[in-house]
Order: C-alpha cells, then sequence, then structure tokens
C-alpha cells in the first residue's frame, strides 16, 4: 500500500498499476489513477484529476458519496457493486474501497480499486435461474436428491427427498434411517444389497421399490445411486430419489385392465379377431386360434385369409371384409357357412364391424364369430324329427281315406242293391242281386283283411329286426317260385354279394322279395322272355339292393305318385288288386328303410331297396 | 219318361254299374247306354264316336278311382275334346277327401259342361235328378 507523498514520486508506477486504481482525497477529488482506470471509464486524465469522483458517476450511482464517507469516517474497507450501462451492455463493475494513510497513520483519501465482474455477474445469475429451474423441475416430477458421504458416514437428502419421505426439512438422516423407510421384504433387500456393493464394490443401482413413509404410506419409488470417486478412492455415493407412485398404480391398473380384456376376450366363447386394411390379423383370441387349429393365438398374428382358407373361401372373405371397411356399414350376426382347410364346414353368425381412424377411414375392422353348428345341428334334427311327424300324420290321414273310401263303397253297393232286391218282382233278377251282394260282401271281408294287414305292419313295432343273408334269402323265395317262374318262362339273376347281410323282419322281408319277383314276371313285355337282375350296393352307410325287369315299364310321369298307393292298378290285368306294392312299401317304412322306382314305358322297371340297420 | 240319346257309365266296379243302369231303365228312356271300365277305355271310345261323326253321350257317369286312368284324368282329356254341346257329367265317389272336392271345383270353371258331384250310394230320385233335361 503507497502511502504519503512518495506517491507524487511514485506516480508512474501508479499509472502503471496492473489493476483499474484511483486515488481520491478527503475531498474525494481525483488525485491519481491509472491507465487502466481511464481505459475502464473510458475518461482521459484531464477530465479526471481535481474532479470530485462522486460527481463522474452522479449519474449511475447517487448514494457513491454515503458509501465513501462511510468508509472514510469508519476507516473500513469496503467493496460495492455498480450496476453500469455501456455501449456494448450491461456491465457489472465491483469497487474496492480503502481508506488511503499516510505514514503516520492518517487517513488522507481513499484508494478505489475497480473491477469489471460482468462475466461473473451472469455466470451467477445463469446459475441461479438453473438452480431454480433445477428446483421446479425437482418439484413437480418429485426427483429429490442425496449424497452418502462415505468418510464422514454423513446422508443429505435434498428438500424433495424429504418431502417423499414425508419427514420435516429438519429432520436429520442416517444411512440406517434411510434404508429404515424401504418396506419390510424384497425393497429393503434390494436396497441394502444395492448400498453394500456400492460400497464395497463401487457399482451403482437403479431400483424400482417400496417405501413406508414418515405418515405411514407405502409409495413407490426410484431410486438410483451412483459411486463418487477422489484420485481412486470411493468417496461417496450420490443419487436421485424419485416419488413413482402414481405412475406405477396407474401402470398397474393398465395392466390389470389389459388383463381383465384379454382374459375376458381369450375365455368367450365366441371367435374374436382384429384385422388390418389387408385383411391380415393382427389380434386373435383362444377360440379363433382353436378353430383354426393353432395352439397359441400369436401364430396367427399377421395372417390374412388366403393362408387361412382355401381359395374359394378366402376370396368370399376378402370381398366381405373389403365391403365392410368400404362402406362402413358393419355386419351383424350373419349366417355364413365356412370350410375350413381340414374340409370341416362350421356354421357362425358372423358379426363384422369397421374400426375407424381419426380421420374417419376404416384402417380394420373387428369380427366376432359364434359357432352355431351345433345348435344348426339340433335345428336340422328338429327339422327332421316335424318331417317325420307329418309325414307320419300325412300317412294316417291317408290310410283314413283309405279305409273310408274302401268301406263306403261296399257299404254303398250293400245298400243299393238292398233297395233293388226289395223292389224287385223277378226271382231270376233276385239270384242275380243275392249274388252281387255275396259277392259284395266277399270284397268287403277282403279289403278289410288288407287294411288289417297295413295296420298290423304300421303298428307292430314288436316283431324284432334280424341280421339276415340277403342273397339267402332271394334264393329261398326263387325256390317258392319256381312253378310260377317255370310257367312264365322267367330267369332270375342272383348278383346279391355272398355275404352281405341286411337287418330286417324275416316274414317281411319275403314277403317284400316276392311280392317284386312277381310283380317283375307277371307285368312282363308279351314279347320277351323275363329276366329279374338281384344286385346289391351300398350308399351312406346302408344296404341297397336293385330289381330290374325287362316288363313292360310304368310311365311314372302319369302313375308315379300313385304307384305305392293302395288299390292303385295300372296294367290291364286279371291279377292286378294294388295291393301288393302298397303293403310292401309299408313294411320296408316299417323297418326304416325306404323304396325309389325308375322305369321307362317298354323297357322295364327297376326298383331299389335301401335298408337301414338302425333298430 | 225323359227321352235320351245316349248315356255313358265309366266305373270299374260292375256292382255300380250294374246298380245305376238298373236306376236307369226305371227313370229315363234311353237305348243306347255303354259302360267302360276305366277312363282309357272311355275317352278312346268318345273320341272314337266323335271321328264316325256319332253323337256322344248326353250324360256321363264318371268314378274317380280307376285303375289305368282315373276320373280326373279322364276329365282333363274330355275337356280338351271339341265338343259343341254342353255334356253332364255326374261324378260319383266314395271319396270324402276334400282335396277330390276341390278338384270338382277346379274342373268346373275350366269348362262349360255341367259337372256335378255325388257320393255312393246314388238313389233312385238321384238320377232321375241327373237325368231331367233341364242343361
Amino acid at each position: 500500500m503507497p502511502k504519503g507523498d512518495h506517491i507524487d514520486t511514485n506516480i508512474h508506477l501508479i499509472k502503471q498499476l496492473p489493476s483499474a486504481t484511483a486515488f481520491v482525497n478527503i475531498d474525494f477529488e481525483v488525485v491519481y489513477a491509472s491507465d487502466k482506470w481511464m481505459e475502464l471509464y473510458k475518461l482521459k486524465r484531464t477530465e479526471v484529476v481535481g474532479k470530485r469522483i462522486d460527481y463522474l458517476f452522479t449519474d449511475s450511482n447517487s448514494d457513491l458519496a454515503d458509501t465513501l464517507n462511510d468508509c472514510l469516517s469508519k476507516q473500513v474497507d469496503k467493496t460495492f457493486e455498480e450496476f453500469n450501462y455501456d455501449p456494448t451492455g450491461k456491465k457489472w463493475y465491483e469497487w474496492s474501497c480503502n481508506p488511503w494513510l499516510d505514514e503516520q497513520e492518517n487517513v488522507i483519501g481513499l484508494i478505489l480499486t475497480t473491477e469489471d465482474v460482468t462475466q461473473q455477474k451472469l455466470t451467477e445469475t445463469n446459475l441461479g435461474r438453473l438452480r431454480s429451474k433445477l428446483e421446479i423441475i425437482s418439484e413437480i416430477g418429485k426427483i429429490g436428491s442425496w449424497e452418502y458421504d462415505i468418510v464422514e458416514d454423513k446422508l443429505i437428502w435434498c428438500s424433495v427427498t424429504k418431502k417423499i419421505h414425508e419427514i420435516s426439512d429438519d429432520f436429520v438422516p442416517n444411512i440406517e434411517d434411510g434404508i429404515g423407510f424401504y418396506k419390510e421384504g424384497y425393497s429393503k433387500n434390494i436396497i441394502s444389497m444395492a448400498v453394500h456393493d456400492a460400497i464395497s464394490g463401487g457399482s451403482g443401482w437403479s431400483e424400482k421399490l417400496q417405501i413406508v413413509t414418515a405418515k405411514g404410506n407405502e409409495i413407490w419409488v426410484r431410486s438410483n445411486g451412483t459411486p463418487v470417486y477422489d484420485d481412486g478412492k470411493l468417496i461417496a455415493i450420490r443419487g436421485t430419489f424419485q416419488d413413482i407412485n402414481d405412475k406405477v398404480l396407474t401402470e398397474t391398473k393398465t395392466k390389470a385392465n389389459e388383463k381383465l380384456l384379454h382374459t375376458l376376450i381369450d375365455n368367450l366363447p365366441l371367435n374374436i379377431y382384429i384385422k388390418d386394411t389387408e385383411s391380415r390379423k393382427i389380434l386373435v383370441n383362444k377360440a379363433e386360434s382353436d378353430y383354426l387349429g393353432f395352439s397359441d393365438p400369436s401364430e396367427l398374428l399377421g395372417k390374412s385369409n388366403s393362408d387361412l382358407y382355401d381359395s374359394d373361401i378366402a376370396e368370399q372373405l376378402n370381398r366381405e371384409d373389403q365391403t365392410i371397411m368400404d362402406t362402413l356399414v358393419p355386419m351383424i350376426n350373419k349366417e355364413s357357412s365356412i370350410r375350413d382347410k381340414s374340409g370341416k364346414t362350421t356354421t357362425f353368425l358372423v358379426s363384422k364391424i369397421p374400426l375407424l381412424d381419426e380421420n374417419g377411414h376404416a384402417n380394420g375392422l373387428v369380427g366376432i364369430s359364434h359357432d352355431i353348428s351345433e345348435l344348426k345341428q339340433k335345428e336340422e334334427k328338429l327339422r327332421n324329427l316335424v318331417d317325420v311327424a307329418s309325414l307320419q300324420n300325412k300317412k294316417l290321414v291317408n290310410f283314413a281315406h283309405i279305409v273310408s273310401h274302401n268301406l263306403r263303397s261296399h257299404t254303398a253297393n250293400f245298400s243299393m242293391l238292398l233297395e233293388f232286391l226289395i223292389d224287385e218282382k223277378s226271382e231270376e233278377e233276385k239270384k242275380n242281386i243275392i249274388r252281387m251282394l255275396t259277392n259284395a260282401s266277399d270284397n268287403l271281408m277282403e279289403t278289410l283283411e288288407n287294411l288289417n294287414e297295413v295296420v298290423a305292419i304300421n303298428t307292430n313295432a314288436g316283431l324284432e329286426k334280424k341280421p339276415t343273408n340277403l342273397n339267402k334269402k332271394i334264393e329261398t323265395v326263387q325256390q317258392n317260385l319256381t312253378a310260377f317262374l317255370k310257367s312264365h318262362n322267367a330267369t332270375i339273376i342272383n348278383d346279391v354279394e355272398e355275404n352281405v347281410m341286411v337287418k330286417v323282419v324275416p316274414a317281411y322281408i319275403e314277403s317284400i322279395l316276392m311280392n317284386f319277383m312277381t310283380n317283375a314276371v307277371k307285368y312282363k313285355e308279351p314279347n320277351r322272355k323275363p329276366v329279374v337282375e338281384l344286385s346289391s350296393g351300398h350308399q351312406n352307410g346302408m344296404t341297397i339292393l336293385s330289381i330290374k325287369d325287362n316288363g313292360l315299364g310304368i310311365d311314372l310321369k302319369k302313375y308315379g305318385d300313385k304307384l305305392f298307393g293302395m288299390y292303385k292298378t295300372f296294367h290291364q290285368h286279371k291279377d292286378s288288386r294294388g295291393i301288393g306294392l302298397y303293403i310292401t312299401k309299408n313294411q320296408i317304412e316299417a323297418m326304416k328303410g325306404r323304396v325309389v322306382v325308375c322305369s321307362e314305358v317298354g323297357k322295364g322297371t327297376t326298383f331299389k331297396i335301401y335298408f337301414n340297420d338302425e333298430d | 219318361m225323359t227321352k235320351i240319346n245316349s248315356i255313358c257309365i265309366i266305373d270299374d266296379d260292375p256292382i255300380t254299374v250294374f246298380g245305376v243302369r238298373k236306376m236307369l231303365s226305371l227313370v229315363v228312356d234311353c237305348d243306347n247306354i255303354s259302360s267302360f271300365v276305366n277312363g282309357k277305355k272311355a275317352i278312346d271310345g268318345i273320341k272314337e264316336q266323335l271321328n264316325e261323326n256319332d253323337s256322344i253321350p248326353e250324360i256321363i257317369f264318371l268314378d274317380i278311382n280307376m285303375p289305368i286312368m282315373d276320373g280326373w284324368q279322364f276329365l282333363e282329356e274330355f275337356i280338351a275334346l271339341p265338343v259343341k254341346e254342353n255334356i253332364r257329367i255326374n261324378i260319383i265317389t266314395s271319396s270324402i277327401d276334400a282335396f277330390d272336392k276341390d278338384k270338382w271345383e277346379h274342373y268346373q270353371k275350366r269348362t262349360d259342361h255341367l259337372i256335378t258331384y255325388n257320393h255312393k250310394p246314388l238313389f233312385k230320385k238321384q238320377i232321375a235328378e241327373i237325368t231331367k233335361k233341364t242343361f
């Protein structure tokens, strides 16, 4: 510190001082100033020396005089900051103000040193801003920080960390407290090991754990820790501490919802799938993957209709999907039969709903298919039952009409003839009428017997079906008919497989075979020797017996519906009674079989009998 | 007694044919009563009469259930024949099937011939009614 009058001699030294320094006397008049000081304030020496310093800076620093006075009277060092506007921008200067003493330690003025602290000041401001920003982030994100000084065994928590723990700001935690907050069990074990590892091995951690706060609330946190080294020596562990409870709870809830939805979709007894615009599957439930024969729904992802179905079905599905996505009209409960690649057809009730993007265009569709095959089968069965019932009913009504008609025609004859008899005078005519009455009576008797037989066939369910060798049965009937066949010069060709067994009522099969064989010969074409061929075949588990003749044939267009009717005859033949085929048909149907006929006039007739092995 | 030129009975039951003939002999004067055992024989006979310009029957008694060609099939062919006169056709049947009655009404509408419907047995009174020349 230069002192007293020596200054004068040292003026050139002051001039060259490396810092911006000015000397003022007790009247605050500038006595000396270094070149640096001039430069700093962009002043000339003549403008400064002898001028009061507080006047030089009146604009910016009105209380400069007070400060200087203060400094002078108390004889203390003072530092203050001055803010200045400079053409280039904001400037900050720091003034140091020291008493100027002579050799007798008397204050003769003040030594003022000025330093440009703008840069420093800016850095400070930024730091402050940064710090407050960090605090905001930390507050909002609930991210706190902490540091454990290993050397000092001191744990420091920031205010946010403390807030998360729900402890007061003045709480001073130690490392045991820190670990103690973690929930017993998994969380505490993990953090203990992590801290231990970090201290011994020097590795960091990042864990999602649970703590129990000071107020007893259980919350999820993310704890991070990083070892800090100094000269290769571990001195501390530093880290962050974040409250992620809301996030974890939301995540857990979302996951639970997702799981619920998945469980629901997977366990619904419906096939559910989502397809993209190219009809590729992007979501499939278990029922759909089971139906398509995949063990896991994920195997179906990305698969298109043509990957999963035969081309005709795939095309049909593609068209359907495209229509729905083009028109945006949902398809609801459409019944469709889909054949899978194994060839099995399943009937579904299908609903397809277009999925819309935010612009209202379809970006896929969701499909729901309900397998109603079983229902359909039941419906089919029921319909068959109804058909059988109505057929039975029809047969019954038909039979009632037959009975009524036949009895009526006979009784009508009786009453008519009896009326004649009463009025008849001629003995000859009386005899004639009585002869006719006897005839009518015989006819009525025969009709009743026929009707009885039909009733017996239709009601006698007690007759048991027995496995019978068809070929042998034909041979037996053929033998019984030997005389008849011989008299007609008829040939029987028995091509029925030797081991074919049919389940039939033995009495019926004989009557059936007898009737068909005699008919085939009886209605022969006069110019041909009758030939009857019998052969067997199989279809849908039923045995078919074909009986083919070369006889007259019959015009089925005219008589088809009457062929098996009662008392219907089609040929002028003395033995035609119109009862044989009616009874035969009843016998076949009583054994749950059926009979069909094809014929060509002049060529011959083929009857096919279907035998049903069911009881 | 009403004089009728020609009457035809189509029935496969000889007793009915006998009965109708007998009753006719009591109520009408007719020298030409023919009978056929089925529709086929009848229609063939009538066609032949038409071809030879013979007079065809004025009254026909027609059974329904007959072999070869039944009453309805006969009617179907008969109404298609070029017969100028209106013929009276009496269906006589022992059927009480409503289906047959519907068929009768159906044919009635399709032709100018008078078609009536009677159940067996037929009595003299009915025969007299049928043969009255009111048509």
